[in-house]
């Protein structure tokens, strides 16, 4: 687990980079075994359209380039790409908008996604206190971290029923419990995340800064989670 | 929802509950099988000196060295304090009958602390006298440190490397000190006459800020409130709230912990004394102080949401301490720990004799995430049978206007045996006309020694009510001027005995 991860952190820290992009933050995640969808790092459209075969289509396209951490400002994601034509399309299109967004922008590949069944967005974070040391956040997703800011923190390392109740303790709890009718979210699922993201702060903390898996997909009661964007800065 | 209480999802009450018990006995079980740290025997001669060396000690009326001279001196004449006092001055020759000597090297052996109050640029040098001397303890009243920029930083590290080099702990610099009323020990250095001192009880206080402890001490003081110990660190060099909780875990005489806090130094350690320390005693926390963060970029948005105050709120959460509002709401709630037995459950059974006071208790249990106990039948038929047509048995029950104090006790005792109740909150407006208010207190006062249940009364009302109310906590019920603030105490024992609840599991 460490050893991998910590492969994936020297090589971004020997190019001199303080940021993974998010091809390399789902390396580190996925070496602790968190729950992320099939994707790969395509070099040429021909490349790309050979994966987004395995995968099957629809995909996504991400343009993968160190100096593009907000990918949506720069518009170098393509949804809903439906066939080979449209993803080598869009594959010129995220790329000229890469350009126009900043011209010295190193482009390390595409990462060709599944297009994922949408679920209950939350956000799983870790930030840095100078006092107490890392902290994971947990909150859900959309507006009710941008406005609400409906988050709750507990400091690495975290046991069991402090992750239970970080779910607990939101005021969105209800949303995740199943309200009006909607059947509960995956949140053993959740609760599994939180205490494997705490392993790998516990694991890395001498490297991270601070971590952003946002969003995260859950899906109903026993059909678990997904991590859709994930975001991880250096020391 | 109050943020301070949110109710966890969780199966509660439970019968079967060692923690509890451990509380409800006075921690014995637990902390008689602990291993005493180094940190108690270090701390001891703060609170329990033999000997006292005051440096800086002078006649001088209103001077800080002669405030704190005269303390000890008058808890001396009192009985109180049963050690030695050596006055420290190298200009004076005898202090109101006390001889002074120049130098604290010259004191007899059994001085164990020593309380400096000499200006900031004689204090190193006089930390290596009392080095020499072989003093283990000092309190460093003394400001203008490390507050003050770098060389009061410079002059720090010197004193901290002779305290490190010889085993010296310094409670200090720039503070109050320590205030035990127990034994006497006190270097607050507001007078007797400008700033009452309260009395013993089983608060422990540790703050910061010596202004605080100041006008706290003076307030308990007229509150009623009770304390073991007061310790006000000021700049913290050398010891620290951890360092405080670890000691106050031994310490017989506290039941609960009060902390003002500014801001922690060292994260781990606070973390780590405050989990031992939850385990057995409750600790209640208020946080202020301004953050760092304001002027922190965050490239995420998790370091854009994490503001120092969430960081300390999860720390509180994961170590078992309840956050307190307000200076009221801490000491509220301190003061139901102090007095009250550990809930059960959540279930809350609320008695009144007047109806809107009831509603407001109501309400109140809503706001801090308790429950409204549903009663048992048996407790609907009894009070059924007892009452008059116009008393209402249920939840909340009220006594009504004409009750007298044999009402409030068919009441209590229902309460007091139906399992659906947790906790109660007695609602007594002292004014209704045929209630003899001496006959409720004793009643109260029975049903909360011999009950396993917190009770907790309200008081609303003028001098009057006070007169009685002061009474009421003197037989060992906490009382509070409105129901709010009632419930919400209950909601601070119901957080800790869960709290303690999952830590058993």
């Amino acid at each position: 687990m460490k050893e991998e991860a910590l492969e994936i952190i020297n090589g971004v820290l020997a190019k001199g980079r303080k940021s993974l992009v998010e091809y390399e933050a789902k390396q580190v995640l996925k070496a602790y075994g968190l729950p992320l969808p099939e994707e790969k790092l395509a070099k040429s459209a021909d490349e790309a359209i050979k994966y987004a075969e395995e995968i099957g289509y629809p995909v996504v396209l991400k343009l993968m380039s160190p100096q593009i951490l907000h990918k949506s400002d720069a518009r170098v994601v393509a949804l809903k790409i439906k066939d080979a034509d449209e993803l080598r399309k869009k594959w010129e299109e995220i790329h000229e908008n890469a350009r126009k967004y900043r011209p010295d922008a190193e482009i390390l590949g595409v990462l060709v996604a599944p297009m994922l069944k949408p679920g209950r967005e939350v956000i799983i974070g870790v930030t840095e206190d100078p006092q107490f040391g890392h902290a994971v956040m947990f909150g859900l997703g959309g507006i009710f971290v941008e406005i609400l800011k409906d988050v709750t923190f507990r400091i690495v390392p975290i046991e069991e029923k402090d992750a239970w109740a970080m779910i607990k303790n939101i005021k969105g709890y209800p949303i995740l419990a199943g309200a009006r009718g909607e059947e509960p979210a995956d949140m053993k699922a959740l609760v599994d995340m939180i205490l494997k993201v705490s392993k790998l702060v516990d694991d890395l903390k001498d490297y991270l800064k601070e971590m952003d898996l946002n969003p995260v997909f859950v899906y109903n009661e026993g059909e678990g989670a997904m991590i859709v964007d994930a975001r991880i800065i250096l020391k | 929802m109050h943020k301070t209480f949110i109710a966890l999802n969780r199966e509660f009450p439970s019968e079967n509950f060692q923690f509890r018990r451990n509380f409800n006995e006075g921690f014995k079980l637990k902390v008689m099988n602990m291993e005493k740290p180094r940190i108690v025997e270090e701390l001891k001669p703060f609170f329990e000196p033999k000997g006292v060396a005051i440096i800086g000690a002078t006649d001088k009326k209103g001077k800080v060295g002669n405030v704190i001279f005269e303390n000890f001196k008058m808890n001396k004449e009192k009985g109180i304090f049963k050690g030695n006092i050596y006055p420290v001055n190298l200009k004076l020759d005898e202090i109101e009958g006390y001889k002074v000597y120049k130098n604290v090297r010259e004191v007899p052996e059994d001085a164990e602390l020593a309380v400096i109050s000499i200006p900031a640029k004689f204090v190193p040098a006089t930390m290596k006298d009392i080095a020499e001397k072989g003093i283990k303890a000092v309190v460093i009243i003394t400001g203008g440190f490390g507050e003050l920029g770098e060389e009061g930083k410079k002059m720090e590290r010197d004193i901290l490397q002779t305290a490190k080099e010889n085993g010296i702990r310094i409670v200090g610099p720039n503070c109050v000190g320590i205030y035990a009323p127990d034994t006497g020990v006190d270097t607050v250095f507001l007078p007797e006459n400008k700033m009452d001192r309260p009395s013993s009880g089983n608060i422990a206080f540790v703050t910061q800020s010596g202004a605080f402890a100041a006008a706290m001490l003076d307030w308990a003081a007229m509150a009623g409130i009770g304390i073991s110990k007061m310790v006000s660190y000021g700049n913290k060099l050398d010891v620290d709230d951890a360092d405080l909780m670890d000691y106050f875990i031994h310490d017989e005489q506290t039941k609960v912990v009060t902390l003002y806090i500014e801001g922690v130094k060292e994260g781990r350690k606070f973390i780590e004394a405050a989990r031992r320390i939850t385990a057995v005693k409750p600790v209640i926390a208020l946080k202020s102080g301004k953050t760092e963060y304001g002027a922190k970029a965050a490239s995420s948005h998790t370091g854009a949401l994490a503001g120092a105050d969430t960081i300390y709120d999860a720390v509180f959460k994961q170590t078992g301490i309840l956050r307190a509002e307000d200076f009221e709401h801490m000491f509220d709630v301190a003061k139901a720990f102090a007095k009250c037995k550990l809930p059960k459950g959540d279930r809350v059974g609320i008695i009144t004799d007047g109806g809107g006071a009831g509603v407001m208790a109501s309400d109140a249990v809503a706001k801090f995430g308790l429950k409204m106990a549903e009663l048992s039948k048996e407790t609907i038929d009894f009070l059924k049978e007892k009452f008059p047509p116009h008393a209402v048995a249920g939840n909340p029950t009220d006594v009504v206007g004409d009750t007298d104090a044999q009402r409030y006790k068919y009441a209590i005792e229902a309460f007091v045996n139906d399992p659906n109740v947790d906790a109660i909150v007695i609602i007594t407006l002292f004014q209704v006309p045929l209630l003899d208010e001496m006959e409720l207190i004793d009643i109260l006062a029975e049903y909360a020694q011999k009950s396993d249940k917190p009770i907790v009364a309200v008081a609303m009302g003028g001098k009057k009510t006070e007169y009685y109310a002061k009474i009421l906590e003197d037989k060992g019920i906490p009382v509070y001027m409105t129901p709010e603030r009632g419930v919400r105490a209950v909601a601070g024992l119901v957080q800790y005995a869960k709290y303690l609840e999952k830590l058993g599991e």
